[in-house]
């Protein structure tokens, strides 16, 4: 049956993205729920939240303010916590809540943007999708709002869209910028000075699906190129990977992160499915969406290696290949290297 | 940027449990998710929230129907042996506008229970607020779900938008867990505790202050390994409730099984604690003879003082204890509380009148208010008790006292002194 998941938990949803990407910015972040969602942000997808300190916080609804629709509650409360609490941008998440009641998020940012003083985005989640289309409206929603000056390029300034935890199992950007001379990941370890000043990049580096909107909107609006890598393949992954010959290798990330480890595969017929977007710009020929737990135990048997997150073997208990591990948090929540 | 918002017990004991300021009402702002919070706020991440607690009944599985982002944390419990026994019907935008995921749930069900390698002994469909928006009749799909299925199946709500009601979530999953009971024949001589999802310690005292009362067997619901051993909680002349989220299942059980029942709270102060019993005794109709241990205990208590002398503790709300009722009884064993994470309201406000008297000075702060983000220490603290006190004054000696093992009584108060006493310890 689909959407009937029987062996894996539930992979990261839309909300967990949204807030991943403004975690670090400086805003007063609202998630517009009643706690179990901010609850599984803050308790499980966020590995940052016990690390660094971030105003991230649930608007705390109750049946009757969804039965009412009263938003001008949650606008003061939001206000309230804008002088306790500093904060250059308000931001409020959408959760099933607001998309079960039609939320008007326009209304929404109109009303708190009037009331507090400061900039407010919205980004529409419904926790019913994942995490990567979260993060890519958050993206999106934060150039479009800050990044509106178009100043003096820096030359050599590479701007990296797509560095999450969830993405990554990073969380900090060391490791992804390294192999950069000047490269700053928006929304880890930089905050909101860096969105403002995008146009100062010479280069835009997308690392995960959920980046790719949000740099052709800043290819068209300021000029700036980008392009496709994902600099934090662990290294054992990569290890084990390379030494693989004549196999038939199915690689299972998000499209990125895939596509960049089969990049330095060689001598094998390898294919790239993933549980998120999957953009046929940058697809190849048998590269597959997984939509639920049968696709995948439809097609494993057809590879002789797979290298995708451990939580996903526990679909194919039959599978008699080779398995190597490559942890992608979204799935089973673990940290680069776990 | 304002401090983190206090309010003395002084302050507040005078202004009454009408008239508690905003910044302790978690209705009335955001909520930050401190640790306490992360509790209370994420069934499921931390001890039992209702999707731990859903599967109380052995060989039961769940099937949790929701979007994803509900199910997203239950990853944590796999690493407690729950990945075998918990399934997602994942909701999407139609589904959760429509209500038309409600006709799929018979059919998971039944695919569930085809697939597995054994027959559970119940499904517990958990529901979260989309279906309480929708205003699902669960218990009418959890019919269609027996028809299709065959196997028993009872909903558990998690319902995060209806905490404060009169049934909130994990009273209602409580009253669930103890659903599939069948009336029989009741044994004078046995009873059950109700309460959490975990026994008490096994050399609590109030297994021997029962059995001398006469009681042979006393059953709980966390110590039933198979579904048999389960059925014969209704067995049962009598309940003890020890923690007030159980008396909804109380009241079931009695309407529905005849079985009566008794409240216990959990308390810190020795002399309450001996009421309590002797209170317990005259409803039995026995008498109750706590006397070594409320010398043992109190021996405890004095050779902690003497050991450490007197001592300025912050109290959390993350403990096994009322965090109001366990500051009064720090003070009147001669100690002092200079801050209480915690939640007041009516429920505890007896407590912060008592502790008014003898300690109006102490702080109390909201776990829940965005101004925690802002906390710093100010007052003179020795020691910490709680999870979240732990969090705040991670350089200070403490004690989380949160098992999943629950202290209780006499056995209770010994436990937290030995354990304070060996944190600080190193310090000597």
């Amino acid at each position: 049956m689909k959407k009937l998941l029987k062996h894996i938990s539930p992979l990261a949803p839309d909300d967990s993205g949204a807030c991943s990407v403004l975690y670090e910015l400086g805003g007063i972040v609202v998630i517009c729920d009643a706690g179990g969602c901010a609850g599984n942000v803050c308790g499980f997808d966020e590995p940052r939240w016990f690390m660094k300190k971030s105003a991230l916080f649930s608007a705390g609804l109750r049946d009757m303010d969804a039965i009412l629709g009263r938003d001008d509650r949650l606008v003061s409360k939001l206000a309230k916590t804008t002088e306790q609490i500093s904060g250059r941008f308000t931001a409020i998440v959408g959760t099933p809540v607001p998309a079960v009641i039609a939320t008007d998020y326009k209304a929404l940012k109109k009303m708190a943007e009037k009331k507090t003083g400061i900039p407010c985005i919205t980004v529409e989640t419904t926790g019913t999708h994942l995490y990567d289309r979260g993060e890519e409206a958050a993206y999106l929603a934060l150039f479009k709002e800050f990044a509106k000056e178009k100043k003096q390029v820096k030359r050599g300034k590479v701007g990296i869209i797509g560095a999450t935890p969830l993405n990554t199992g990073l969380a900090k950007a060391n490791k992804i910028i390294e192999k950069y001379e000047n490269a700053v990941c928006f929304g880890m370890d930089s905050g909101l000075d860096e969105i403002i000043n995008v146009s100062e990049c010479e280069k835009i580096i997308v690392i995960s699906n959920s980046g790719i909107k949000a740099a052709e909107y800043l290819k068209e609006k300021f000029g700036i190129e980008y392009e496709f890598d994902f600099p934090c393949i662990p290294e054992n992954v990569l290890e084990s990977a390379k030494i693989l010959d004549g196999k038939r290798v199915l690689i299972i990330h998000q499209q990125i992160a895939a596509n960049a480890l089969r990049d330095k595969i060689n001598g094998c017929d390898v294919d790239c499915a993933t549980w998120f977007d999957l953009d046929k710009n940058i697809a190849m020929e048998n590269d597959i969406q997984i939509k639920n737990e049968d696709d995948l135990a439809d097609i494993a048997d057809n590879y002789d290696v797979i290298i995708g997150d451990i939580a996903f073997k526990k679909i194919i208990p039959i599978f008699k290949g080779e398995y190597i591990d490559f942890p992608h948090f979204a799935a089973s929540g673990r940290m680069y290297g776990q | 940027m304002s401090e983190a918002f206090y309010i003395t017990v002084g302050e507040l004991a005078a202004q009454g449990a009408d008239n508690i300021p905003e910044e302790l009402v978690s209705s009335k702002h955001l909520i930050y998710s401190s640790p306490a919070t992360l509790d209370f706020n994420s069934p499921g991440a931390k001890g039992f929230g209702v999707k731990r607690a859903g599967l109380a009944i052995p060989g039961s599985v769940m099937l949790l129907v929701a979007p994803a982002c509900c199910g997203r944390n239950t990853a944590l419990l796999n690493e407690l042996g729950y990945s075998e026994r918990f399934f997602y019907l994942l909701l999407d935008d139609t589904d959760i506008v429509t209500g038309r995921h409600l006709t799929k749930i018979p059919k998971a069900v039944k695919e569930l229970c085809g697939e597995l390698d054994y027959t559970p002994s119940a499904v517990m469909i958990c529901i979260t607020c989309v279906d309480a928006l929708l205003g699902t009749d669960m218990e009418r799909v959890c019919r269609k779900c027996e028809e299709a299925a065959g196997v028993p199946t009872v909903p558990a709500y998690m319902y995060a938008l209806t905490r404060e009601k009169r049934l909130p979530p994990m009273a209602a999953v409580r009253k669930s867990v103890y659903s599939l009971l069948k009336p029989q024949k009741r044994i004078s001589n046995e009873c059950n505790i109700l309460g959490h999802f975990a026994p008490l310690f096994d050399d609590c005292e109030l297994y021997d202050i029962l059995k001398s009362a006469g009681i042979k067997k006393v059953r709980e619901l966390s110590r039933c390994k198979t579904f048999e051993e389960y059925e014969e909680l209704s067995r049962a002349n009598f309940n003890i409730i020890i923690n007030s989220e159980a008396r909804y299942a109380a009241q079931d059980m009695e309407k529905k099984l005849g079985i009566p029942s008794i409240e216990l709270a959990r308390l810190y102060r020795l002399d309450k604690i001996q009421n309590q019993y002797r209170l317990l005794g005259r409803a039995i109709g026995a008498e109750t003879d706590d006397t070594k241990y409320y010398g043992e205990t109190l021996k405890v208590i004095e050779d902690f003082k003497t050991k450490h002398g007197s001592l300025t503790f912050a109290i959390g709300e993350c403990v096994n204890a009322d965090s109001f009722e366990l500051a009064l009884a720090m003070t009147e064993y001669g100690h002092r509380v200079s801050e209480i994470y915690g939640t007041a309201g009516e429920r505890n406000f007896v407590f912060i009148k008592k502790l008014a008297e003898v300690s109006p000075e102490t702080r109390i702060f909201s776990n829940l208010s965005p101004t925690m983000l802002n906390y710093e220490r100010k007052t003179k603290i020795d020691a910490v008790i709680g999870v979240d006190a732990l969090y705040y004054h991670s350089d200070i000696k403490g004690i989380e006292f949160n098992d999943e093992i629950q202290p209780f009584g006499y056995r209770g108060v010994k436990l937290l002194f030995e354990r304070l006493d060996r944190a600080l310890e190193e310090r000597l």
